[in-house]
């Protein structure tokens, strides 16, 4: 049978359970006592072997297998784990990642496995000795010593029976399907509490959709599994219902392949409402509606010229437009993605950086719940790592140096993920030293990058100067971050996606990067302005409003033109003068329009010659020319097919 | 990249202004008509602007500016009829490819649009009648790979890496 089609599947579920393993393993390290992690490892790294084996990874297979065994011991030995232990989990973890990767690319056989010898040393060391107990005795089974802070009947429970000798393990096998009360908080949790009780009347197997689904936002509390036991239906029953808020339980018998397969009963844990979606088939629909979208302005172009002819061709027009807004929003529905996808890597990042560094870092993550459009997040993996980076090394101070200034030896990194009117701003934020804007002032003056008569930065400037390619902050480069390529390069990643960043700074305080990025990216409402003759669209996103020239007080702004909005003085930009457009007499000053861009604190008015439209518009890239003015984030095709260059608001604010 | 790579091959000759030029077909994606531009404002004027080929944007190159020729006669204002020349929609591969790096270097291809006055033939070119790299008065050497003959009329095989790359590089 050829596996290859689903190797694909393998790499996302397997790369769903290890994103689970480094979230477990952090929140172990953090709480060595805890007795939770460890059975969440172990389950994912069961399930790792029992679809690798299934592919014939056997290298896989292998290493799953034995790390397992270590897990299985340090479940049973129910001590804290050392700090070699923690390290060795996390090793391995990366390289079961690395052979997965590996393995799904045809090359399973270049798979290092050089760390299956620690783990068989430590599997030996960490073989649990049984201490027959009292309770132990009682229930005539090898037992876990003390587990702290359990409640005492989940104690029993669970006392029983994963160890594989146990004799429960040895029954038939059967399906069952449990459905959480849909109003139900912490559906997921219940979920892994129900599978917790059910390892301890036996050995569970296949459970759907995997455990790490059930921590997702979108898990519903349908979930199905096999469970081999000896125990009656009946109490099967009366455990799952032990978790509470279970609206329903299913117990079937024997179980053979097909049961579990999707849609085959009503309740077949919620398979049937989430499939995975090739990317590619995503990008193709928003490549084909953007195209839709292009031609559903000539239409209405069309249409409107023929409307004379013959009213119906607006009808059909209008029509068309409505259901083609209808698919393009159910496109851009279906590519967003929350942004967990890409920021449960970070607690693992920012721990080993950390640890790399010898600092103490807490590091919190808020607003996960957060979509954006599946390829602006996966733009936003790497920029977000440099900035990460550059505040554990340059933000947060040494345990050392935090006492001295009074503050506490861990330091805090929160990245949060805030839904704004029709962007998303993400923010890096640390409470570690800070800039320091005396030095870079220097600095930026021994480089030339700032005349020698400025006194002080603005953030505005500071941030400017920081993103100099080759402007390094560091003293001495370290490995970790340094050489000044983080922020340039973050910011250039982040422009590209029509994202702006802007950074807030305190000396001893901490440091505050803020990046804003459009929900999505393929298709944004624009406004058209017409410059001469040339036609420029600027989306909304940035848009706060319009307003006339000279219906405003006219003011200069270190020596430019400005206008001031409500006591606010916001500088002119004048699109002629900035684009070089020639022809096409402006209008006269008191009826030029003026749009008002806003990102952040920053606000400019750009003045154009007049408002075409409103309209949707397909971004697409283009092969920018040398000396290409950096004010283009893109461009589109109008309705008459004629190109039209899309401002971008971050190069003009 | 001289000589030697460039027998036998197959050439588009067309005309720029007076000259007579040639390019390989294989870096040949298609032959459009003159297509409305838009202007890109910043970009040096040897880049007449963007067009749209199909949805993609592509951006094109004047022909006669980039060879350094004089401005044609009469300027194409678009009141004449359809014959205002064409655009050629070119493929850059990467500086020096060709090799079997596979897929990683996919990405650095690169369309370009490079307008001429008139497509004139398409010809098999052998040894015999092209001769190495060698100046023709008026045009800059670097530009030039080769000369051939068709009719006894001489044409210059462009490099169009030399040509068009600095453009595109930013």
């Amino acid at each position: 049978m050829d596996l290859s089609q689903y190797a694909e599947l393998f790499l996302a579920e397997s790369r769903e359970h290890l994103s689970a393993c480094n979230q477990l393993l952090l929140e172990w390290e953090r709480h060595p006592a805890s007795p939770e992690p460890v059975g969440g490892l172990f389950r994912a790294v069961h399930t790792i072997k029992g679809m690798a084996a299934t592919m014939g990874y056997g290298r896989i297979a292998d290493l799953s297998h034995r790390l397992e065994n270590l897990l299985d011991h340090l479940r049973r030995g129910g001590t804290a784990p050392t700090d070699e232990i923690i390290q060795l989990l996390f090793r391995a973890t990366d390289a079961l990642e690395k052979a997965v990767g590996l393995a799904v690319a045809g090359r399973e056989r270049e798979a290092d496995l050089a760390i299956l010898t620690d783990i068989d040393r430590l599997t030996l060391q960490t073989k649990p000795t049984p201490q027959p107990s009292a309770l132990a005795r009682h229930f005539a089974e090898p037992v876990e010593p003390a587990e702290p802070a359990e409640p005492l009947d989940l104690q029993r429970l669970r006392a029983a029976p994963a160890a594989p000798a146990a004799p429960a393990a040895s029954g038939a096998s059967r399906l069952v399907h449990v459905l959480i009360r849909p109003e139900a908080p912490l559906k997921g949790g219940r979920a892994t509490l129900v599978i917790r009780k059910m390892q301890s009347l036996g050995t569970i197997h296949r459970i759907q959709p995997a455990a790490a689904a059930f921590e997702s936002d979108d898990f519903d509390g349908r979930f199905a599994f096999e469970l081999e036991t000896g125990a009656a239906a009946a109490d099967i029953e009366t455990a799952v219902r032990s978790v509470g808020d279970v609206e329903r339980v299913t117990i079937g018998g024997g179980t053979d392949e097909s049961q579990l397969a999707p849609g085959e009963t009503g309740s077949a844990g919620g398979r049937g409402r989430h499939i995975r979606v090739d990317l590619r088939r995503l990008d193709t629909l928003m490549d084909l509606i953007g195209e839709l979208v292009t031609e559903r302005g000539r239409l209405n172009e069309l249409a409107a010229r023929w409307v004379g002819q013959d009213p119906e061709i607006d009808e059909v027009a209008i029509h068309i437009s409505r259901l083609s807004a209808d698919l393009q929003n159910e496109i851009i529905q279906a590519r967003m993605t929350p942004v967990w996808q890409v920021f449960d890597r970070f607690p693992r990042l920012v721990r080993d950086v950390a640890r790399q560094l010898d600092k103490q870092v807490e590091f919190r993550v808020e607003g996960k719940e957060i979509e954006l459009d599946r390829q602006i997040l996966d733009e936003l993996g790497d920029p977000l790592v440099h900035l990460l980076r550059n505040a554990v090394d340059h933000g947060i101070e040494a345990p050392a140096e935090r006492k001295r200034r009074k503050k506490s030896p861990e330091g805090e990194i929160v990245l949060a993920a805030v839904r704004e009117r029709s962007s998303v701003a993400i923010s890096i934020s640390d409470d570690g030293r800070g800039i320091d804007r005396v030095q870079i002032l220097e600095k930026a003056k021994r480089e030339g990058v700032v005349g020698p008569h400025v006194e002080s930065l603005s953030d505005d400037q500071l941030l400017r100067v920081l993103a100099r390619p080759g402007f390094s902050t560091a003293e001495a480069v370290t490995n970790v971050s340094g050489r000044g390529v983080g922020i340039d390069v973050a910011m250039t990643r982040i422009r590209a996606l029509g994202g702006s960043i802007e950074i807030r700074t305190e000396p001893g305080k901490g440091t505050a990067f803020v990046l804003r990025l459009p929900v999505t990216l393929a298709i944004v409402r624009a406004l058209i302005a017409a410059v001469g003759h040339e036609r420029y669209a600027l989306p909304l996103t940035y848009v706060a409003e319009t307003v006339e020239f000279g219906t405003t007080p006219l003011t200069t702004m270190e020596g430019k033109d400005a206008i001031v909005l409500r006591d606010r003085v916001v500088p002119l930009v004048d699109l002629r003068k900035l684009l070089g457009t020639n022809g096409g007499a402006p209008a006269p000053p008191p009826r030029r329009p003026v749009i008002v861009l806003e990102m952040g604190e920053r606000r400019a008015g750009i003045v154009v010659d007049g408002m075409l439209s409103q309209q949707e518009i397909v971004v697409k890239g283009f092969d920018a020319p040398q000396g290409t003015l950096p004010v283009f984030s893109g461009a589109t095709i109008m309705g008459d097919g004629v190109p039209a260059l899309i401002l971008d608001a971050a190069g003009l604010v | 990249m001289t000589d030697g790579s460039l027998v036998p091959v197959r050439l588009l000759v067309f005309r720029v202004g007076t000259l007579a030029c040639a390019a390989e077909v294989d870096q040949v994606r298609e032959i459009l008509p003159r297509l409305p531009t838009t202007r890109i404002p910043g970009a040096p004027p040897v880049v007449a602007g963007l067009v749209n080929v199909r949805g993609t944007l592509v951006t094109v190159v004047e022909g006669w500016r980039a060879l350094g020729l004089p401005p044609p006669p009469s300027p194409p204002t678009s009141a004449l009829e359809g014959t205002l020349g064409s655009t050629l929609i070119l493929e850059l591969g990467a500086p020096g490819g060709g090799g079997r790096g596979g897929e990683a270097e996919n990405g650095s291809h690169k369309l370009i649009g490079f307008t001429v006055d008139e497509v004139l033939d398409m010809l098999a070119a052998g040894d015999h009648t092209l001769e190495g790299r060698q100046g023709l008065p008026g045009v800059d050497p670097t530009l030039v790979r080769a000369v051939g003959r068709r009719n006894g009329e001489l044409f210059i095989v462009l490099d169009l890496a030399a040509l068009l790359g600095p453009v595109l590089t930013s």
